[in-house]
């Protein structure tokens, strides 16, 4: 049975979740009965050696994949128990993620990537619009709107997928090593924007990596060993 | 769906513009073969219905009589002594002018007017003079502005019209119309007084027919009923358009084959558009979990490309139509003379361009665009919202799918069994057979690909070192790109080998039969339907000058008719055998000895093979016939081997024909030789005695021979051209697939590069890569043609033609058919070989 959870004003709660995977005759545990609670406006940092199971607990949380067992609820919504449809619906409208590797159309304009999601919440078009514009201006990309992904430098893709995680205003942004691909000056531009914008809503963030510079943005860091999460680390934002 | 998931999708076709136009020309393609089929078919059906109706006009019924036609007092004592007045005595033949075969048909135009309507563009008073010269000029002949400016005539200019080899001074009276839409009706048609017919067709005193024309009412019946009453024994009275629909009928499973073929190149064409939707789902993997991941439904994904499909299948099938069109007036010539060949005389000027088959091209092109793209949109809808699945992952679920569905295909080869013997004579279910078949086979394929890939790796290492090693284990490892491509490519060639040794059976069965049944030295027969084609009878005091040059030492005498029922059309030969005649006709079914003594002297009938199959005789049996003394019995004695006719025919001796249908004519000759006999001096003195008289055809043995082997010949080119449409299809659907193998192994390619391998090397690779698909496709191609020509001879040629032959395989044929698998495929990817050749590495690389 799962935990109950203990502070009903967590953004995020996590119960005893586990999940496995088959490798040849071996059942490898990527996450054993893993508990967490992540509060509103907070920023965590999950952090873990390559392979501890950090991108499987990102794509737990936001629906990608589902559980062996356990409960991941956001907000109101369990959404471990909901279906692969509403799951998607949900993740459509609540959450917002960043890649490592950007994952942008290539086929779409800028413009045209960050609207996208609004399009899916079909959002009325004068509206998304106006709310692209304020993000790319935000992310400083609005006069390159109408190009397309591959014209853009590494720093500048990472500035679109940003833009298009946060557009349709999501309750959690999950971030998945997101200065993985970048050098440090453009890493650390691109935490410096990620930190205001998230800032700015009160959002909180879920966010894997092992660099300690992107830890320092966070208020708390979750060590995860062995499918389970070691430490709850309480510290003072840089 | 919103409008930027839309461009999300389809900026990825607009960016791989080479795999976009080969989607669309592999559907387009495909449909314009079925479209052009069906547009022809239709031509040729509309042009004889059109014919018919011009030539039937407003007859209900037609009273026919046996071979000899109906006595004209019949005519007179339905009109003046019975009084009925919808009555009109007709007579039908055929004429040649300038070497333009017409049809002559002679009517009586003062009857004429309640049946046939025709005007002439000139003024009243002229248009009556046209009447009266029609009536009182000897040879005067009216026919339509089409048919006399085709035929180089011109009015009022006096000419030679020939008619059965004989010659008549003609002349042409007048020009007649008809409205726009009926005016094709009259091309080829020459309108002539009765009496002139009469005599130009060599009938005096009798009718081909007499139209009667009869109200749907109870009056109308009546009539008919006292008409019946009045008939002599050898007339009846038939619906005029079931002996229209009759007629028709015997080119509809020839029609049928040709649809058939067309759809091969469609069932083609569904492999490649799975092909190319397949790719676009495989390359877009990526897009796709991302999508996924940013929370687009299954369902939406699903119908996403299911809506490319749809509008692939719609450009497609659009441009597959105007192809169709094009293609269609090509086939016309072909399917056309092949009708006339065999069937019937039709003059198919134009293509009729009908919306109908339109429409049936776009929606069989739409549908299999669905059908296709489902498969691969269903796996895309399947896709899990990670980001990239692994290409192990995508092969490794290729490989476990090749084995799933490799078991599929056996259950629906097996189903293709079941269909065979459980749908009796059915032709429609022996192609549905057919088609399971080749289904069934086909995706077994790749499973049979991945077996023997195992033991052809080392033949491939041995031929080409590494490269060989890497290019066999490319397209092993590759399944879920090329296993499609590979399927394509053998199902064409595999119809190749199909259609070859069916038509290489054919052909070997058809000339063992010629060889056997043409004994005679040299055969004679009067022009008929055409100046070089038999049918018109001989001269009976020629054929007594004709047998008397030195030199000819027996003939035989041969009388061919047709006779009617309710129950439809029956050729029946009358022939007087010479003693080694004999020899030259094979019995399949019945004891020869009796069978034969039956035939001399007791008025048996021997059936033809086509004739038993398709109305279940049996040696022992009665046939009950229509003969000039009424319905009489007869005895069937045997059944023998023929080719002649997909009809069938009822052979008798000519002593039985001329006793129950009062025919003496001859319509051929055949003529024996003494040993010592100059086979160029006779041929000359026959062609002199019978010079001036009537322009017979006197061919040789040889002539004949080879002349039937080229009509046979002319028969299958259109079956060639349909199969090398379907080769054509394949050809672009492995040029597609190799296309996108170079597009996804880019970087594998770029690394091969950077470690040292020449551009040279590298397209040698790809090369090789397709060579072995083309090899492989090729070998898997034997066993499925040796299946298809299997059900094509023993099923549908018998169920369609009702002819029976031994199968026989020529390595030839099967070598040239993997020759050409490894031709097309080599060919396909010589463009894929220099573009992974000249792209530089770092390039290739960075795109990755």
């Amino acid at each position: 049975m799962p935990n109950d959870i203990q502070n009903t004003n967590a953004q995020v709660c996590i119960s005893d979740l586990c999940r496995s995977y088959q490798e040849g005759d071996q059942l490898h545990m990527v996450l054993n009965k893993l508990n967490a609670e992540i509060l509103r406006g907070e920023t965590i940092a999950v952090r873990g050696r390559s392979g501890s199971g950090k991108s499987t607990l990102l794509n737990l949380i936001s629906g990608i994949d589902a559980p062996d067992a356990g409960q991941v609820r956001i907000a109101d919504s369990i959404i471990t128990t909901m279906s692969e449809r509403d799951r998607t619906l949900f993740r459509r409208k609540n959450i917002g993620f960043v890649y490592q590797f950007f994952n942008l159309i290539p086929t779409l304009t800028v413009e045209d990537n960050v609207k996208l999601v609004l399009e899916l919440n079909k959002v009325p078009a004068p509206e998304a619009t106006e709310r692209v514009n304020d993000l790319l201006a935000a992310v400083d990309l609005l006069d390159r709107k109408l190009s397309y992904p591959d014209v853009l430098s590494g720093g500048e893709q990472q500035r679109v997928a940003i833009a298009r995680a946060l557009v349709h205003q999501p309750c959690l942004l999950l971030a998945d090593e997101p200065t993985g691909n970048l050098d440090d000056t453009t890493a650390r531009s691109v935490l410096e924007l990620l930190d205001k914008l998230i800032q700015q809503v009160n959002g909180t963030m879920i966010v894997a990596t092992h660099s300690g510079e992107v830890t320092a943005y966070c208020d708390r860091v979750l060590e995860l060993h062995d499918g389970a999460l070691l430490n709850h680390e309480r510290k003072e934002r840089t | 769906m919103t409008p930027i998931l839309h461009r999300a999708s389809f900026g990825y076709l607009s960016r791989h513009p080479w795999q976009l136009a080969l989607a669309l020309l592999g559907i387009c393609v495909g449909v314009a073969v079925i479209v052009a089929v069906d547009l022809v078919s239709e031509s040729a059906r509309r042009a004889f219905a059109l014919s018919m109706d011009t030539i039937n006009g407003e007859a209900t019924h037609q009273i026919v009589a046996g071979p000899r036609g109906v006595d004209e007092a019949l005519y007179t004592r339905l009109r003046v002594e019975m009084g009925m007045r919808n009555i009109a005595p007709v007579i039908e033949g055929y004429a040649q002018i300038a070497n333009t075969t017409l049809r002559v048909l002679g009517v009586d135009i003062f009857a004429e007017r309640e049946f046939r309507s025709y005007t002439f563009p000139d003024p009243v008073v002229k248009s009556n003079q046209t009447w009266r010269r029609l009536l009182t000029e000897p040879g005067a002949f009216v026919t339509s502005a089409r048919t006399a400016a085709s035929s180089g005539l011109a009015k009022g200019r006096q000419l030679t019209i020939s008619i059965a080899g004989k010659a008549y001074p003609a002349i042409l009276v007048g020009l007649i119309e008809k409205s726009a839409s009926a005016a094709p009706g009259l091309d080829g048609l020459v309108i002539v007084d009765i009496a002139v017919a009469q005599h130009w067709l060599d009938k005096p005193g009798r009718l081909t027919r007499i139209d009667v024309r009869l109200p749907a009412t109870e009056s109308g019946a009546a009539l008919a009923n006292q008409i019946r009453a009045a008939l002599p024994a050898d007339a009846q009275l038939l619906s005029a358009t079931g002996r229209t629909q009759a007629v028709a009928e015997m080119s509809n499973a020839f029609m049928t084959n040709l649809a058939a073929m067309s759809l091969l190149a469609l069932l083609v064409g569904i492999f490649l558009i799975y092909n190319s939707m397949g790719f676009t789902v495989l390359q877009r993997r990526k897009l796709i979990g991302f999508l996924r991941a940013l929370g687009v439904t299954r369902r939406e994904i699903f119908l996403l490309i299911l809506k490319e499909g749809l509008l692939l299948g719609l450009f497609g099938a659009a441009l597959g139509v105007l192809f169709g069109i094009l293609l269609g007036e090509q086939l016309l010539t072909l399917v056309s003379r092949s009708i006339n060949d065999h069937y019937f005389v039709v003059n198919v000027t134009d293509l009729a361009l009908s919306p109908a088959s339109a429409l049936k091209g776009l929606l069989a092109g739409l549908g299999v665009s669905l059908f296709a793209a489902a498969m691969p949109a269903w796996e895309a809808a399947c896709y899990t919202p990670k980001l990239a699945m692994a290409r192990s992952v995508l092969e490794h679920r290729a490989r476990t799918l090749a084995t799933r569905i490799a078991c599929s295909g056996i259950v629906i080869v097996m189903l293709a069994f079941g269909v065979l013997a459980w749908s009796g004579d059915g032709l429609v279910a022996g192609f549905a057979a057919l088609f399971l078949l080749v289904l069934g086979f086909a995706i077994c394929i790749p499973l049979a690909v991945r077996q023997s890939a195992r033991f052809i790796a080392p033949i491939a290492s041995w031929l080409g070192g590494s490269t060989g090693r890497l290019a066999m284990s490319g397209v092993a490892a590759s399944l879920s790109r090329t296993g499609v491509a590979m399927v394509a490519l053998a199902v064409a060639v595999s119809a190749a080998i199909g259609v070859s040794v069916m038509v290489d059976s054919f052909r070997d069965s058809v000339s063992h039969w010629l060889n056997t049944t043409l004994r005679s030295d040299i055969y004679i027969s009067a022009p008929g339907m055409s100046a070089d084609r038999p049918g018109g009878q001989i001269d009976a005091a020629l054929i007594a000058d004709l047998l008397r040059v030195p030199g000819v030492t027996a003939h035989s005498a041969t009388r061919r008719a047709w006779i009617e029922s309710e129950r439809g059309r029956t050729q029946i030969i009358g022939v007087e055998m010479a003693p080694e005649s004999y020899a030259g006709v094979r019995l399949l079914e019945g004891e020869p000895d009796e069978a034969w003594l039956a035939f001399d002297t007791k008025g048996a009938v021997i059936v033809s093979d086509p004739y038993a199959y398709r109305h279940g005789v049996e040696p022992g049996q009665l046939l009950t016939l229509n003969t000039f003394t009424g319905e009489r019995a007869f005895h069937v004695a045997g059944v023998y081997q023929s080719y002649d006719s997909n009809q069938g025919t009822i052979l008798m001796s000519r002593a039985t024909y001329m006793a129950h249908w009062s025919d003496t004519q001859i319509d051929s000759l055949g003529l024996y030789l003494t040993p010592d006999a100059q086979l160029a001096d006779v041929l000359r003195q026959l062609r002199q005695i019978s010079a001036g008289r009537q322009a017979l055809l006197i061919r040789s043995n040889r002539e004949i021979r080879d002349l039937s082997m080229e009509i046979f010949d002319r028969t299958f080119v259109i079956t060639d051209v349909l199969y090398w449409l379907a080769v054509v299809v394949a050809f672009i659907g492995i040029l597609s697939a190799m296309l996108a193998v170079q597009l996804e192994n880019a970087r594998e390619l770029a690394i091969l590069r950077a470690v040292g391998m020449t551009p040279g090397q590298l397209g040698g690779l790809v090369s090789m890569q397709t060579g072995f698909i083309g090899l492989l496709s090729g070998l898997a191609a034997i066993p499925l043609g040796l299946g298809m020509a299997w059900v094509l001879i023993d099923v549908i040629n018998r169920r369609a033609f009702g002819w029976q032959m031994d199968m026989s395989i020529s390595p030839q044929i099967l070598l040239s058919a993997v020759a050409l698998s490894v031709g097309a495929a080599l060919l396909a990817g010589l463009y894929p070989a220099w573009r992974a050749a000249i792209t530089p590495p770092a390039l290739a690389m960075r795109e990755e």
